[in-house]
């Protein structure tokens, strides 16, 4: 599960759209699985099932009339596994989609795009407009793909969400790649804050390449290190009064990028 | 997957179409009943009131105007008529890919396997078959019109003497009775089979219309100013038309506008008059001597601008990046 994070008009979007064939890319090309997004637009989207951010639907069907739509449309598409996953996300179904709420089309359109069997899952801000129950089901059914052997490209505007269920982010930059964080290394890496009496003293060799030292002042000692126990025993050598030891989140890798920005992407 | 997308489409455009077509069988009914109350000789009257300049507007002679089928003809030039055809076809054309876009729905349409080719042809598929279907129901309200009805005619009962007229050539009506009304079921007075080269410009006039719309479509991303634009031209080129016919001096201008290849009257009096030439592209007489175009190639210039509308639509969507849903 890839997410993708950015302040607004970093390209999120743009680079759904661009793998969506729906704009060509001023240079460089697309691919998925091997698939020229562009000359093999459809080939490629065999591949892949889209949630666009705001999804829009015909408005004059009803539910059940939009989900037989979209799986009969695609090969590969389950009428009744769209019928399950309504019904999983408590859908009125016999409604037209005129007369549904702004999160009520967010499900019908996630029901919609889940119930395919293409091998790529792309959902841009899945969760936006839905109550946090909803979300939680939501964030359910994309682990359920995850360990059906999907690959999930998640796009969301929600540091905590990303960081819940994504394997690998990428923090993207007015259009650039900046960063890419493998989630299982950021969940080892803990930050610890010391207050020491006295002079803060130099970290030994042994640690330098394991810990980096944030700040450093006034008997003050802040370190980020991936490993704590040989920290923690260089720690209680030293005259220290308080430690405070916190896991490093996501935020602080994307504050690190986007430091005075908005703190959501 | 196409025939889902085309299901779709029917039922996206099937109320428009079911009201467009209803309307122009009733319509064609109506004015075929018009014409059967109205007798020619008071048809005639009228059009005796009109200034002669007024014939520069109709390519036919008045005086084949005022029969039956010359009335009947002039349905195919009435603004419900017309205005049937075009508000299918620049609602459909214009729906295609500016109005998807400004809904949004396209967005999810084109998020599927389906190539733009297909979500277009499907679109187009059904607007043509909807412009054929409304030029088929203007033809089917004059046959039922025609079928249906009895022309009012005043009659003189008379007898006739048997003695020819020197220079002309015919006997002499004694009429024995009052002037008594009649009537004659029109079936036994027109063909409506005659009618079949005005419904056919007709759906050709549909084609050109829904092919501009969609090329301007195609490009656009909202609906409104594509209608804008497209109703934009559609009174420029009918008053280009208009212009061209009022005076000797602009008729030129009459090629500018493409709407000049609309003229349902004058390919029925062509099948009427010259039947032979009801389906033909050049008319020339038996000895090989150019009388001019005929119906076929005015079709083929409204059919050709319709499809090659197309083909460039085509070509513009296939190419455009779509933007964002606003």
């Amino acid at each position: 599960m890839f997410g993708l994070l950015g302040p607004n008009g970093a390209g999120k979007t743009t680079l759904l759209r661009l793998l969506l064939g729906y704009i060509q890319p001023t240079s460089g090309r697309a691919t998925i699985g091997g698939l020229d997004c562009q000359r093999q637009s459809v080939a490629a989207r065999q591949l892949v099932s889209y949630l666009p951010g705001e999804a829009r639907l015909y408005r004059g069907m009803r539910g059940r009339d939009v989900l037989r739509f979209f799986a009969q449309v695609r090969p590969g598409g389950d009428f009744q596994q769209a019928l399950r996953f309504a019904e999983r996300l408590d859908l009125e179904l016999t409604r037209r989609v005129a007369f549904m709420s702004t999160g009520m089309r967010q499900k019908l359109a996630f029901a919609a795009t889940m119930s395919t069997d293409s091998p790529l899952l792309i959902l841009d801000e899945p969760t936006s407009n839905l109550d946090p129950s909803v979300r939680a089901t939501v964030s359910e059914m994309i682990a359920e793909a995850k360990l059906a052997g999907r690959t999930v490209l998640f796009s969301s505007h929600v540091l905590s969400e990303v960081e819940e269920v994504c394997d690998r982010v990428a923090i993207l930059r007015a259009g650039r790649c900046v960063h890419t964080q493998v989630m299982s290394e950021l969940r080892r890496r803990h930050r610890l804050a010391a207050s020491l009496v006295g002079d803060v003293p130099a970290v030994p060799a042994e640690l330098a390449d394991s810990v980096r030292v944030s700040s450093c002042s006034q008997g003050e000692l802040v370190i980020e290190a991936d490993e704590l126990s040989s920290l923690l025993r260089w720690l209680a050598t030293l005259p220290v009064t308080e430690i405070r030891a916190e896991p490093i989140g996501l935020r602080a890798v994307y504050d690190r990028f986007h430091a005075g920005k908005d703190a959501t992407a | 997957m196409i025939h889902v997308l085309l299901r779709r489409r029917i039922d996206e455009a099937k109320w428009l179409l079911a009201a467009c077509s209803i309307t122009m069988v009733w319509f064609c009914w109506l004015r075929v009943w018009l014409v059967s109350r109205l007798d020619t000789g008071r048809f005639k009257e009228i059009l005796d009131l009109l200034p002669s300049d007024w014939q520069r507007y109709t390519p036919v002679d008045f005086s084949w105007l005022i029969t039956y089928e010359g009335r009947i003809s002039l349905a195919y030039d009435e603004l419900v008529v017309v205005g049937c055809v075009s508000i299918w076809a620049i609602a459909r054309g214009s729906d295609c890919v500016s109005g998807e876009l400004g809904r949004g729905t396209l967005e999810m349409l084109l998020a599927q396997p389906l190539s733009r080719r297909a979500v277009m042809l499907s679109q187009a598929g059904v607007t043509v078959t909807g412009a054929a279907v409304l030029a088929f129901c203007a033809w089917f309200g004059t046959w039922c019109g025609i079928h249906t009805l009895s022309a009012k005619q005043v009659v003189t009962p008379a007898f006739h003497l048997p003695i020819p007229l020197p220079f002309i050539g015919s006997d002499i009506p004694i009429p024995f009775a009052e002037p008594e009304t009649v009537y004659i079921p029109l079936v036994d007075l027109v063909d409506a089979g005659l009618f079949a080269p005005a419904s056919v410009s007709l759906f050709m006039f549909g084609l050109m219309i829904a092919g501009f719309s969609t090329l301007v479509s195609s490009w656009d991303r909202y609906r409104w100013r594509t209608i804008g634009i497209v109703v934009g031209v559609y009174v420029v080129q009918t008053v280009v038309k208009l212009v061209g016919m009022s005076t000797d001096e602009l008729a030129w201008m009459k090629f500018l506008s493409a709407f000049t290849a609309y003229e349902p009257e004058s390919f029925v009096h062509i099948a009427d008059k010259l039947p032979q030439f009801t389906w033909s592209f050049t008319m020339r007489d038996s000895d090989g001597t150019w009388i001019g175009y005929g119906p076929m190639c005015f079709h083929a210039i409204m059919a050709s601008i319709g499809v090659a509308s197309y083909a460039v639509a085509l070509r513009v969507f296939a190419r455009r990046d779509l933007p964002a849903p606003l």
